[in-house]
């Protein structure tokens, strides 16, 4: 027998108490590992499509916080393009719309003849003709949502295009997305001659430091304008930082509310036990013990319940990423890193949750424990 | 009792409850030579409880001191130590640990040394066949009966071989033969072992198995008498 032993038959001893506490953990954590898994995987999402694409840097107008940046004249891609160590620029508008019933989409146009259609797999159909085809090329799961093939028409705001295409991408988030040429969706939208973002891609004989002066020289000769390699841009673009702080916020509450329910727990516990924690005192356990005892107690319903609720926040990841609205879009992060955070959070919610019990009932006097029957 | 070096030397103790308004130990000295067998008799709220808490270091003295070994429990740091290695308790409630086994409560105590899982495993059954549970090691202090709770309990005082058994009125709460049983086991242990043994008891067949009876009223010892003359009378 060792203090496990007592550890783990005290909570058996409760069976309901401890099972409901548990539950109460694992709703807490599975939001933290759903929620942080979504964030993260936004995140990754976009820097995956770049990295698709083969984009190693990024050049955009940042002057606001906006989900996407402020657009700006193609004309800033024939001065990249001059620009030494640019091996290739496309330039690339971008913008939230809706696309029959489906909800609100982000549809990008792509200037044709350009790497940025170089990494698409197609699977039917064609890549755009030219830059001002009324024509859509559909990424695979986009084309399953919305019920579409090669030849089928769809209304785009207030025009109609043709399916042109339908094609695969190593990132996930373009196979759920819609691309047309970029003239179409500049007329379109009636941005004729503007961009929001100019894709460039770079020789790889360059090297960091090449990297490096390359982007302070587009500092200096486009003011106002800003250089991103793919992590960067996906860092400091606001969908991401809303998405990353909102799971931040709700994961605080949840793991609150969590380390709340484990303290209830371990207080009811602890006043329930004062006669035996007077015992133990009494035969000599040092308060320490008592102490380790008590912790040891509300971390291990806190780490079970942790680990309940990793598997459910997996599995609520998968339902959610099959969900119309985020299929093809996010491929959540169920990466270790995610998953050892949710373990250490629920760890630290134990330790929290139990730190004030274990005060109470190792201050105790062992006299005053024993007068409770 | 005068010829053998004190073990525990009580000097004027006095022991006040909500903030004075209650005395339970009034002046209270005496001293316990090693390996006596005390008991300490009198009314119920007469004190004797609060006396004994104090010898175990349960509780500190309003005034007064205890001297152990010719250490004074005031100036010890860690009671908690001090308990686990010098005194073993028997209450009247038994007080086993309602989740754990007969020889887990018995290695309760033995948490605070640095035996090893198999030794203390193998101490517990030892003291579980000393006092004659050989056949209930794996039962639950719910499974036994009140004799029975009460030898689990002995057992558990004498886990971390203490030099004082202090015995909480330990045939309070069982039948004429559970009692007969431990107090027979209680003088064994003194006779064998040499232990000292203080019991605070109504039953006047406990009182009569010490070789020196204390008794009190108010607070306070009325009488103190060893031999012949001891005994619950």
């Amino acid at each position: 027998m060792s203090l496990f032993t007592i550890v783990i038959k005290n909570l058996r001893h409760r069976p309901t108490r401890s099972l409901l506490t548990m539950v109460g953990i694992s709703v807490g954590i599975a939001a933290v590992v759903a929620l942080t898994g979504l964030a993260r995987g936004f995140q990754t999402s976009w820097e995956a499509s770049y990295r698709a694409r083969g984009t190693d840097l990024i050049v955009a107008r940042v002057t606001s916080r906006d989900p996407l940046p402020t657009p700006f004249s193609s004309k800033i891609s024939d001065r990249l393009r001059t620009m030494p160590g640019v091996t290739a620029v496309g330039g690339v508008l971008a913008d939230l719309m809706s696309i029959e019933d489906s909800p609100t989409i982000l549809i990008a146009g792509w200037e044709t003849n350009t790497f940025l259609w170089k990494h698409l797999r197609i699977n039917q159909g064609r890549l755009p003709a030219s830059e001002n085809e009324k024509v859509i090329m559909l990424g695979a799961i986009a084309a399953e949502v919305l019920n579409k093939k090669v030849g089928d028409t769809a209304q785009i705001d207030t025009e109609r295009f043709t399916v042109c295409g339908i094609y695969t991408s190593e990132a996930l988030s373009e196979n759920g997305s819609i691309v047309m040429p970029l003239g179409a969706l500049q007329a379109l939208t009636t941005r004729d001659g503007m961009v929001n973002f100019v894709n460039m891609k770079l020789d790889p004989a360059l090297g960091p430091d090449g990297v490096r002066q390359l982007r302070e020289a587009i500092g200096r000769a486009l003011p106002g304008f800003q250089s991103f390699d793919a992590s960067q841009v996906s860092q400091a673009n606001m969908a991401v930082q809303i998405s990353k702080g909102m799971s931040l916020a709700t994961s605080l509450i949840a793991v609150a509310v969590g380390a709340v329910g484990v303290m209830n727990t371990m207080l009811m516990s602890v006043f329930e036990r004062m006669h035996e924690i007077g015992v133990l005192l009494a035969i000599g356990w040092r308060r320490r013990r008592i102490v380790t005892m008590i912790l040891l107690e509300s971390m291990l319903l806190s780490l079970v319940g942790g680990i309940v609720g990793i598997a459910i926040g997996l599995v609520s990841l998968r339902v959610l990423a099959w969900t119309p609205i985020l299929r093809g879009r996010i491929e959540p992060d169920t990466s270790a890193i995610v998953l050892l955070l949710a373990l250490a959070v629920s760890v630290a919610l134990g330790t929290l949750g139990g730190l004030y019990p274990a005060w109470v009932g190792a201050r105790m006097s062992p006299s005053t424990g024993l007068r409770h029957e | 009792m005068a010829t053998r070096p004190p073990l525990i030397d009580a000097r004027n103790l006095t022991r006040t409850f909500d903030n004075g308004a209650v005395t339970a130990l009034r002046d209270v000295s005496f001293a316990v030579a090693d390996g006596e067998f005390v008991s300490i008799i009198g009314p119920s709220g007469c004190g004797k409880s609060s006396l004994l808490n104090l010898l175990g270091a349960l509780d500190t003295p309003t005034s007064g001191e205890i001297w152990f070994a010719g250490r004074s429990l005031g100036k010890i740091r860690d009671l908690s130590q001090f308990r686990a290695q010098t005194i073993g308790f028997v209450f009247q409630s038994f007080h086993l640990l309602p989740t754990l086994t007969a020889i887990e409560n018995v290695q309760v105590p033995m948490l605070e040394t640095d035996l090893g899982r198999a030794e203390r495993r193998s101490r517990a059954v030892d003291l579980l066949h000393a006092v004659g549970l050989d056949h209930r090691l794996h039962h639950l202090p719910t499974k036994l009966s009140g004799g029975e709770r009460q030898r689990v309990a002995i057992a558990r005082s004498l886990a971390n071989n203490p030099k004082v058994l202090l015995a909480d009125e330990p045939t309070g709460n069982l039948d004429t033969g559970s009692s007969q049983v431990v107090l027979a086991l209680l003088t064994q242990i003194h006779r064998e072992r040499g232990m000292t043994v203080i019991t605070v008891t109504h039953d006047a067949g406990v009182a009569g198995a010490a070789e020196r009876t204390i008794r009190m009223l108010d607070g306070r010892i009325v009488s103190d008498s060893t031999g012949s003359a001891a005994g619950g009378k």
